[in-house]
C-alpha cells in the first residue's frame, strides 16, 4: 500500500510558485486561500532556500488530534483529508499544525472562519470520486484519475516530488548522492517523525 | 492506478441515527438545511462571497467526467522557453491544464505564470468589445465602427503628415504569422516605424552577436545547458525569468557537477543555486568581461587553435584588454582580482563553458558592446558551436525570437534581409507584388536642419524610430525628427506603455497624439497613463490560446499551438483584425492574396497555415523554409520521441519526424521536402550540414586589412571544400561545377530571379531552394563559411571599451570612461553624453546616491497588465516594492514592508512603493521590478481603465524614475542603471 | 512580555543560521550551493516554541512560518491531556456528589417548613444569576461537546447530524459568551458587597457550614462563606473564561500563535474548573437541600430554612422591619 508524502528539494526549488498557481488552476481556489505556499529562508544570503509547503499529511496528525468534530480521516494511500460538512470552522486544526496548511475561507474571528480548506493531496473529500459535489467542496480528485498531485507534477525543476514516501525518498536520496549535497527532507522529521538518511 | 480508499466510512451513521431522523433525515440534513436558512456554518460567513460551506467559486469547469475530453495543445504564452501547454476541452470550454508530459522543453512542468494560463480564458479583467473613449468617457462600439473610424484618422495623418508618422508598435505575443503580417502590413502601408519588444530586451542581443558571428540568436538550447561543465549568468536572473529553463540547468548542475557562476548586482533566485556569487556594480560588463579575458591571456588559458582557425581580430583584443588590469577592473565593478582569476579558470579549463546573459547586459547604453564583449569570451575559450558551450541568450517573450525574425523592427524587413533594394525586391516577388508599389507608398523626406531631402526609395532603406524614442518623436520639434513630420499616431498591438523609461515624457507623447489605437486582450498603460479624452480606440485582441499558430522559443525550436477555445467575449484574432484595418486602408486585396481566407468569427480572415507557407517560400536568409505547418504539427504530435538533450528524434519515431530536431530549429535550410532536420546548435562543425552542422557566417566581406574572414582549416563534417568559403550563388555553383546538381525547375527560377545577373542570385534570393539543396548536399553551408569577428570595425567601439552610464555613481570615472560622444540615429538625436556630463557638473551622485537597477518577477511578465490582471497570480504580489539594502533602510529610517518615495534624477519624478528591506541588493544599490502600472506619481490611476477591465493589483511603474541613455546601435534604453533617492514615505 | 519574545523568534532563528555561514566579505568566495541553510542543523537549533520561518510574498505574515514543530506540543495537549483532565474533573466530582448524597441525603430544615416565607433575592439579583446561570449552562454544554462530542455524541447520532448540531453549538457557544460576561459583571456588582470576608466566615468554615454534622448551623450572613467562596470562584472563573475567551473568538487579538494557544489552554482548564464548581452549586442548590431552591426561583425561602442557614441575615432583616410575609401555618410549598 503507498504511503503518499511530500518532499521538497530545496536544492532544487527557485521559488517560481508553480506549485501554488498550479493548485488553484486545478482545484479553482479562490483568492485568500494558499493551500500551498512557497517559504525562503535566509532571503538574500548566501545559503538561502526555498521550500514548498502544503499540508504534509502527517502520521498522527495533529490536526486530526485536535479537531472537536472528528472531520478528519486518513486514506489507505495515507492521504489526510477532511469532511467539510462536519468542519465547524473552529480553527483548532490551523493552531495544531507544524506547516501552517488549514486555510479558512474568511479570515478572523467570532466563528467567521467559514469551513477549513487545505491540501487533499489532489484526492478530494468524502463525496463520490470525481463528483461535482466532490469538486465544489474539495476540488478535484486527481489520485481517482490515476494520476500524481498537480503542484508535484507541474514543478518547474522537478524540486517537489510526491508519490510512495519510500520511492521519493529514493529519489532524493540518489539526486544528493550524484551531485554531492542535500539541505534535507524539509519536514519530514515533524510530519513523519523519521528523515532521508543519505 | 491509485484509487482512494478510505478506512473509516464506517462512522458515517450512528447507531441513533433513525432516532434522530427528525434531525437528519432529507427535508432538514444538514446541507441543505443550512442553504435553505442562507447560513453558512460559521454564521457570517454567508455576508461574504462564498456559498455556505463552498470555498470556490463556480467557474468554467469543473471535467465533467461522464463527457468526452477534448485535448488541444498549445505553446505558454509567457516566457521564450516554450513550454507545451496541454488543454482539456469540453463543450468548448477548457476545464483543465496537465501536465504536457511528452514536451521535450519542459517535460510536463510550468512555472507560475504557465501553471495559471487557463485563467486567461476566464478573462474576468479582459477587454470585452471594442471600445472609444469620447469627450473623456470610455464606451462600447462596434467592430464595424471602431475600424471605420480609426481607418478614416490613419488616411486623414497620413494626407497631412505622412505615412511615417504612423507608428506600428507590434509585439513579441504575435504569433510568427501575426508578426510576419504586421511587418508585411508597415511596408504596405508604406513605413519602416515598426518595432516590437525585442528593441527593449535584446535588441542589443541580435545586433551584437550578429555582427559577431552571423545570426541574432541563441546558439544552443536551454536542454542543451545540460552538457555544459561551467555556467555564466551575466544579468541574467533565469529562476525568475525562464524558471522552467533552470530544471534543465540545474539537473545539468548536478550530474556533471558542473560550475555555475551567476555575475549580478543582485543577489537573485539564480545566485542561489550558484557555485559561486559575484557581486557586481550594475553597468560595468565590459570593465568585467576584460578583466577575465586579462587573466586568460595572462595566462595562457585561451584556445589557440580555435582562434586561429575561426576568428578574426582576437589579437586586437589581446591587446586591448591589456589595460583592463585587475586593479582597473576592482575600481570601476568592485570585484576583487582573484574572484575574476578564478571565474577566468573555471570559465576557460573546465569545459564545455556556456555564458548565458539577458537584460542585464542588453538595456544599457553599451548594450551592443557588452553582448560583443560577451561573445570575444566564447570566442577566445573556444566556446562557440559545440554541445554544452555557446552563446545561450535568454529570449523574454513567448515569441519574442519570431518576432525579431520577422522583422518586427524598424531595420529589418523578415527573416534579416535589411531594408536595401534588393530586399524589398526579394519580398516583393515572395508577395507577389511590384517593387514600385512599396515605393509609391512611402514618404519623401523633405530636407530639415541641413539634411539631405529623401526621394520615397531612399526613404524605404532608412530605418524607422526606435519604439523607446517615439514619445520624443512626437514632442520634440519637427526639424529634430528625420522623417517628414511628427508621430502623430500609435496603432499598438499587444504592447505595454510601461516598458521604457521616461514614462513622464512617454505620458506626455501620449497626450499629444492625433491617435492612440490599443489593440490588446487587456487594456494597458497607453490606456491608463493619459488624460487623452478623445480619438482613443481600445481593440480586443484574443490571446494566443484562441487562435492557432506558430511561435518560436529562444532556442529556435518553432513549435504550432492549436486554438484551445473560440475567442472570448467579442475579441478576435490578430489575424483577422489586421485584415480589416488592411481592407478599410484599401491593400487587403493586394496584401492578402496569397492566403486561404477562410469565415472568421467575423468577417474573413486568412489561416494561419497559408501565412506560414508564404513565410515558407521567402524565408531562405535564416533558414524559415522548412518548417511547413505540416511539419510543425507533426512535431507536436509527436514530441515522446525527441531526445531530452540532443532535441532529436531517433531512429524508432514515426518517419514523419525522424532525424528531425524538435521544432525544427531555424535555420531549417531547403523546403519542407529536402527534410532538413533544423540546426540544434549553431555553428558547429562536427556534425555534417545535413545533420544541423555550420560554420560562422562570413556577411562581412572576405578579407579585412589583407587578412581573410573566411574559416582557415576548419570545415562542418562531410564538406566537399576542405576549408573556408564565401556564401553560395548561382555564380559559385557553376564555378564549382555543381549547377549541373540543380534541377530544371530549380534553375527556371533562378534565371528568372536573376534576369540579366543570374550568377547574383544567391542561397538567400533563390525561391527555388536549389542552390541551398545543392550545397548542402556537397556537405557545405549555404552561408558560407567564415571566422566570426572579435572586432566589429562597423560599429561604434569596434573593440568595446567600458563606458560610464549616463547617471554614473562615480563621477570620478566618467573623465576616463565617458559615454559615447552626442550622434543622431534611427532618426532621432542621441544627448547621452551632453545629460552625462550635466549629471556631473550638477553633482547628481551626490543627490541621488543610491544606484537602481530593475528586472522580471516570476509572477508577472512584462508590462504587466495580462498577469496582474490573473488572480492566481495577482494574489502572490500585491504591491510594488523597491528591494534596499539594510544598511541604506537603516539610515533613512525605511522598515520592511513600510512606504518609500524612490526619487529619479530626472524632471523630479518619483514613485511611491513598498519598501522590501533585504540583503538581496548591496549597499548603494537598489531593485524595482518592472511589471507594475496603474500608479503615477503616488497618484492612483485606476479609474482610467474602462471598467471592469484595470487590472486586479495595480502599481508606480519603475520607468517613472529611469532616465535618458539609448545604445547607439539599436536605440536600446538604459533600463538598468539610474540614480535614485529613496525616502521613507 | 511573553508576545514581544515570542515575536522576535524568527529572527532568532534566523540569526542562530546566519552565524553558521561564512560572512558575505568582500574578498571570500561566496558559494550559495555550499552554504546552504541546512534542515537539520536548523531544526537541532531551535529552542522550545522556536521555529523556521522566512519570507513570503503573499501578505501573510503567518504564512512564513514553514516548520513549527511547537504545534504538535499544544495538539497533543490539547488532544489528549486537556479532554482527560475535563472527563476526569467532571467523573471526579460526580462520584464525589454522589458520595456526599449517599452519605448525608437531602439535607432538610430541621426545624421543618415554618409556613412564613422571607424574601431573599429581588428580582434584579435573580435576573442576574439566572442570565450568567443559563449562559453557563448552555457555554458549558455546548463546550463539553468540543471536548468529548466526537466520542460521545457522534457515535450516536452520525457525521451528519453530529456536523450540524456542532456547527450550532459553537454559534451557540460564540453568542452565548456575552450574556455570560453581562451576567457576571451583574452578578458581582449586585452582591459583592454581601461577599466580603468576615469574622463569622472563620467559624462557619471551621465546621464546614455543618454539612458533614446533621443539626449543626453556624451563624451566617446573606451568604456563607461557603457561598462566598462559590462566587469569588465564579468570579474568578468568569473572569478567566471570559479574557481567554475573547482571544477565542478573535483570534488575532492575542498576538501570536502560541500566545493564542496558551489561551486556549487556560480556557480548557478554567472551564473544568467551572465546571467542577458549578456541579457542586446546582447540588447543594436543589437536590441537595431542601428548601434552597425558592431562594432563586420565587426568590423566597422558609423562614425556618433562612434562620437554619442564615441567621444573622434573618435577625438583620427582621431588625431592620422587612419581617416574613405568609401566614403563619399556611403550607408554603417551596419550590423545588
Amino acid at each position: 500500500m503507498a504511503r503518499m508524502k511530500f518532499l521538497c528539494d530545496a536544492d532544487r526549488c527557485i521559488e517560481c510558485n508553480a506549485c501554488v498557481t498550479a493548485c488553484k488552476n486545478e482545484h479553482e481556489v479562490p483568492w485568500g486561500i494558499n493551500r500551498r505556499r512557497v517559504v525562503t529562508i535566509n532571503d538574500g544570503l548566501p545559503g538561502e532556500r526555498s521550500v514548498s509547503m502544503a499540508c504534509m499529511h502527517c502520521t498522527d496528525a495533529p490536526c486530526a488530534a485536535v479537531c472537536p468534530v472528528n472531520c478528519f480521516y486518513t486514506t489507505d494511500d495515507a492521504v489526510v483529508l477532511h469532511n467539510k460538512d462536519t468542519c465547524i470552522g473552529c480553527g483548532y486544526c490551523f493552531f495544531a499544525c507544524p506547516f501552517g496548511a488549514p486555510q479558512y475561507p474568511q479570515v478572523g474571528n467570532f466563528g467567521t472562519r467559514g469551513k477549513m480548506d487545505k491540501c487533499t493531496y489532489c484526492s478530494g473529500g468524502p463525496e463520490a470520486d470525481m463528483s461535482q459535489a466532490e469538486y465544489v467542496k474539495y476540488g478535484a480528485n486527481r489520485l481517482a484519475e490515476g494520476k500524481l498531485p498537480i503542484c508535484a507534477e507541474m514543478c518547474s525543476t522537478k524540486a517537489l516530488l510526491a508519490g510512495d514516501g519510500d520511492i521519493i525518498a529514493e529519489i532524493y536520496r540518489e539526486r544528493v548522492v550524484t551531485r554531492g549535497y542535500g539541505s534535507g527532507a524539509w519536514g519530514w522529521r515533524t510530519a513523519y517523525g523519521d528523515t532521508v538518511t543519505v | 492506478m491509485l484509487v482512494k480508499r478510505r478506512t473509516r466510512d464506517a462512522a458515517q451513521t450512528g447507531r441513533l441515527a433513525e432516532l434522530a431522523a427528525g434531525l437528519a433525515a432529507k427535508p432538514i440534513d444538514r446541507r441543505s438545511f443550512l442553504r435553505s436558512s442562507g447560513l453558512a456554518v460559521g454564521g457570517l460567513a454567508a455576508a461574504g462571497a462564498l456559498g455556505p460551506g463552498m470555498t470556490r467559486r463556480a467557474e468554467a469547469g469543473p471535467t465533467d467526467h461522464g463527457q468526452p475530453i477534448e485535448i488541444r495543445q498549445n505553446i505558454c504564452t509567457h516566457c521564450s522557453v516554450g513550454c507545451t501547454v496541454k488543454a482539456e476541452v469540453q463543450n468548448g470550454v477548457w476545464v483543465g491544464q496537465e501536465p504536457a508530459w511528452a514536451s521535450p522543453i519542459n517535460r510536463g512542468t510550468h512555472c507560475a505564470k504557465g501553471a495559471a494560463v487557463r485563467e486567461l480564458v476566464h478573462g474576468d479583467r479582459r477587454l470585452k468589445y471594442p471600445m472609444k473613449k469620447q469627450g473623456g468617457e470610455w464606451g462600447r462600439i462596434s467592430w464595424d465602427q471602431a475600424i471605420d473610424e480609426i481607418g478614416e484618422r490613419m488616411l486623414a495623418i497620413r494626407d497631412r503628415s505622412g505615412a511615417d508618422s504612423v507608428y506600428l508598435l507590434g509585439s513579441a505575443k504575435f504569433s510568427n504569422e501575426g508578426a510576419y503580417l504586421f511587418r508585411k502590413f508597415a511596408a504596405f502601408w508604406g513605413t519602416n516605424n515598426v518595432d516590437h519588444q525585442a528593441r527593449i530586451c535584446h535588441s542589443t542581443t541580435v545586433a551584437g552577436v550578429a555582427n559577431t558571428w552571423g545570426y541574432g540568436a541563441q546558439t544552443n538550447s536551454y536542454n542543451d545547458i545540460r552538457n555544459a561543465k561551467t555556467v555564466i549568468f551575466m544579468g541574467s536572473n533565469a529562476a525568475e525569468a525562464h524558471p522552467v529553463s533552470l530544471q534543465h540547468i540545474l539537473e545539468g548542475k548536478e550530474l556533471q557537477r558542473a560550475n555555475v557562476i551567476v555575475i549580478d548586482p543582485r543577489f537573485t533566485r539564480t545566485a542561489a543555486h550558484a557555485t559561486e556569487y559575484v557581486r557586481m556594480r550594475p553597468g560595468t560588463d565590459i570593465a568585467i568581461i576584460w578583466g577575465i579575458m586579462w587573466h586568460i591571456f595572462e595566462n595562457g588559458w585561451e584556445d589557440r587553435d580555435f582562434i586561429a582557425s575561426r576568428v578574426y581580430g582576437m589579437d586586437q583584443i589581446r591587446e586591448a584588454v591589456k589595460a583592463y588590469t585587475p586593479e582597473v577592473v576592482e575600481d570601476i565593478s568592485g570585484i576583487p582580482g582573484d574572484t575574476l582569476r578564478r571565474v577566468a579558470e573555471l570559465f576557460a579549463t573546465q569545459r564545455p563553458s556556456t555564458f548565458i546573459w539577458c537584460m542585464g547586459g542588453t538595456q544599457h547604453t553599451v548594450g551592443t558592446a557588452n553582448v560583443r564583449t560577451y561573445c570575444d569570451l566564447l570566442l577566445a575559450t573556444g566556446n562557440v558551436g559545440f554541445p554544452g558551450t555557446g552563446a545561450n541568450i535568454f529570449r523574454g517573450h513567448c515569441n519574442v525570437q519570431g518576432a525579431t525574425d520577422f522583422g518586427l523592427d524598424v531595420g529589418n524587413l523578415p527573416c534579416y534581409y535589411g531594408l536595401g533594394e534588393g530586399a524589398w525586391k526579394h519580398w516583393a516577388r515572395v508577395w507577389d507584388v511590384p517593387y514600385d508599389y512599396f515605393v509609391s507608398r512611402f514618404d519623401a523626406v523633405p530636407a530639415k536642419a541641413g539634411r539631405d531631402a529623401r526621394t520615397p526609395e531612399q526613404n524605404m532603406g532608412v530605418p524607422g524610430i526606435t519604439s523607446t524614442r517615439w514619445f520624443d518623436a512626437t514632442t520634440m520639434d519637427a526639424d529634430e525628427v528625420d522623417q517628414r513630420d511628427n508621430i502623430k499616431a500609435m496603432i499598438v498591438f499587444g504592447h505595454g506603455g510601461n516598458t521604457v523609461p521616461r514614462m513622464i515624457d512617454a505620458q506626455k507623447g501620449m497626450d499629444a497624439l492625433d491617435l492612440l489605437v490599443v489593440a490588446d486582450p487587456h487594456p494597458t498603460t497607453f490606456t491608463a497613463l493619459h488624460s487623452r479624452t478623445d480619438n482613443t480606440y481600445l481593440l480586443p485582441i484574443c490571446t494566443q490560446f484562441e487562435v492557432s499558430g506558430s511561435r518560436t522559443a529562444s532556442n529556435r525550436s518553432v513549435q504550432w499551438g492549436e486554438k484551445i477555445v473560440e475567442p472570448i467575449f467579442e475579441s478576435d484574432n490578430d489575424f483577422a483584425v489586421i485584415h480589416r484595418l488592411a481592407d478599410r486602408l484599401g491593400f487587403a486585396g493586394q496584401m492578402f492574396k496569397n492566403y486561404e481566407m477562410v469565415q472568421g468569427k467575423f468577417g474573413s480572415e486568412p489561416t494561419p497555415e497559408s501565412i506560414l507557407r508564404e513565410i515558407n517560400r521567402g524565408g531562405w536568409s535564416t533558414g524559415y523554409t522548412g518548417q511547413s505547418p505540416e511539419r510543425l504539427k507533426a512535431h507536436m504530435a509527436n514530441q515522446q520521441h525527441f531526445d531530452l538533450v540532443t532535441l532529436r528524434a531517433g531512429p524508432d519515431a514515426p518517419e514523419e519526424v525522424r532525424g528531425d530536431y524538435y521544432g525544427l530549429p531555424w535555420p531549417c535550410w531547403g523546403t519542407a521536402a529536402f527534410r532538413h532536420p533544423g540546426t540544434h546548435i549553431l555553428y558547429n562543425p562536427n556534425i555534417p550540414v545535413k545533420d544541423g552542422g555550420g560554420a560562422f557566417r562570413p556577411r562581412f566581406g572576405l578579407e579585412r586589412d589583407g587578412e581573410t574572414l573566411l574559416a582557415e582549416g576548419s570545415w562542418p563534417v562531410g564538406s566537399e571544400i576542405e576549408d573556408g568559403y564565401p556564401e553560395f550563388t548561382y555564380a559559385l555553383l557553376q564555378e564549382l561545377g555543381w549547377d549541373g546538381d540543380l534541377s530544371a525547375e530549380e534553375l527556371a527560377v533562378i534565371l528568372r530571379i536573376g534576369g540579366e545577373n543570374p550568377g547574383g542570385v544567391s542561397w538567400s534570393t533563390d525561391l527555388s531552394g536549389g542552390i541551398q539543396r545543392v550545397a548542402i548536399e556537397h556537405g557545405c553551408v549555404p552561408f558560407g563559411n567564415g571566422k566570426a569577428r572579435a572586432v566589429a570595425w562597423n560599429l561604434p567601439d569596434p573593440i568595446p571599451v567600458h563606458r560610464e552610464p549616463i547617471y554614473s555613481p562615480r563621477p570620478d570615472l566618467v573623465a576616463s570612461w565617458p559615454a559615447l560622444d552626442d550622434a543622431r540615429f534611427q532618426r532621432m538625436p542621441n544627448i547621452g553624453r551632453t545629460i552625462q556630463q550635466t549629471a556631473v557638473d550638477q553633482g547628481l551622485a551626490g543627490q541621488f546616491p543610491i544606484i537602481l537597477t530593475s528586472g522580471r518577477l516570476v509572477e508577472y511578465e512584462g508590462g504587466g497588465e495580462e498577469t496582474r490582471s490573473n488572480p492566481w497570480l495577482a494574489e502572490l504580489q500585491q504591491d510594488m516594492f523597491v528591494e534596499i539594502n539594510p544598511g541604506d533602510a537603516a539610515d533613512r529610517g525605511i522598515v520592511d514592508g513600510g512606504w518609500c518615495w524612490v526619487k529619479g534624477p530626472e524632471g523630479g519624478s518619483r514613485t511611491r512603493v513598498k519598501a522590501l528591506v533585504t540583503e538581496r541588493v548591496g549597499r548603494g544599490v537598489a531593485f524595482m521590478p518592472f511589471h507594475f502600472a496603474g500608479w503615477f506619481q503616488g497618484v492612483d490611476q485606476r479609474g482610467n481603465y474602462p471598467q471592469g477591465t484595470d487590472p486586479i493589483v495595480l502599481g508606480e511603474s519603475v520607468n517613472v524614475v529611469t532616465s535618458y541613455g539609448y545604445d547607439p546601435v539599436t536605440g536600446m534604453h538604459e533600463g538598468k542603471v539610474t540614480l535614485v533617492q529613496i525616502e521613507a514615505a | 512580555m511573553l508576545k514581544t519574545l515570542i515575536s522576535r523568534l524568527p529572527m532568532l532563528v534566523l540569526l542562530a543560521s546566519l552565524t553558521t555561514l561564512a560572512a558575505p566579505a568582500a574578498q571570500a568566495q561566496v558559494n550559495p550551493t555550499a552554504s546552504s541553510v541546512q534542515e537539520q542543523e536548523l531544526m537541532r537549533a531551535l529552542q522550545t516554541g522556536d521555529f523556521v520561518a522566512g519570507r513570503v510574498s503573499i501578505p501573510d505574515e503567518r504564512a512564513g512560518a514553514l516548520i513549527k514543530p511547537g504545534n504538535k506540543g499544544w495538539a497533543g495537549i490539547q488532544g489528549t491531556t486537556l479532554r482527560v483532565i475535563s472527563v476526569a474533573a467532571v467523573l471526579v466530582t460526580l462520584t464525589i456528589l454522589a458520595a456526599f448524597y449517599a452519605y448525608r441525603g437531602r439535607i432538610r430544615i430541621d426545624s421543618g417548613f415554618s409556613g412564613r416565607v422571607i424574601e431573599r433575592f429581588d428580582g434584579i439579583e435573580r435576573f442576574g444569576h439566572w442570565l450568567l446561570a443559563c449562559s453557563f449552562v448552555v457555554l458549558a454544554l455546548t463546550g463539553l461537546n468540543f471536548v468529548v462530542g466526537r466520542w460521545t455524541l457522534l457515535p450516536l447520532v452520525g457525521e451528519d447530524t453530529f456536523g450540524t448540531l456542532s456547527a450550532w453549538f459553537k454559534l451557540a457557544h460564540n453568542f452565548m459568551a456575552w450574556p455570560f460576561m453581562l451576567g457576571l459583571v451583574w452578578v458581582f456588582v449586585t452582591w459583592v458587597g454581601r461577599n466580603l470576608p468576615s469574622k463569622v466566615d472563620v467559624n462557619w468554615l471551621k465546621v464546614a457550614g455543618g454539612l458533614f454534622t446533621r443539626g449543626l448551623h453556624p451563624p451566617a450572613g446573606k451568604f456563607n462563606a461557603g457561598q462566598k467562596l462559590l462566587f469569588w470562584m465564579v468570579i474568578l472563573g468568569g473572569v478567566g473564561l471570559s479574557y481567554t475567551g475573547v482571544f477565542m473568538l478573535f483570534p488575532w487579538l492575542a498576538g501570536s500563535p502560541a500566545e493564542w494557544q496558551t489561551y486556549q489552554v487556560i480556557h480548557a482548564l478554567f472551564a473544568a474548573f467551572m465546571s467542577v464548581v458549578i456541579f457542586g452549586h446546582i447540588y447543594i442548590g436543589s437536590l441537595g437541600m431542601q428548601g434552597a431552591f425558592s431562594a432563586m426561583g420565587s426568590g423566597k425561602v422558609d423562614l425556618n430554612w433562612a434562620k437554619e442557614h442564615h441567621s444573622l441575615w434573618v435577625e438583620e432583616e427582621v431588625g431592620h422591619g422587612k419581617g416574613a410575609a405568609g401566614k403563619p401555618g399556611a403550607a408554603a410549598t417551596p419550590a423545588e
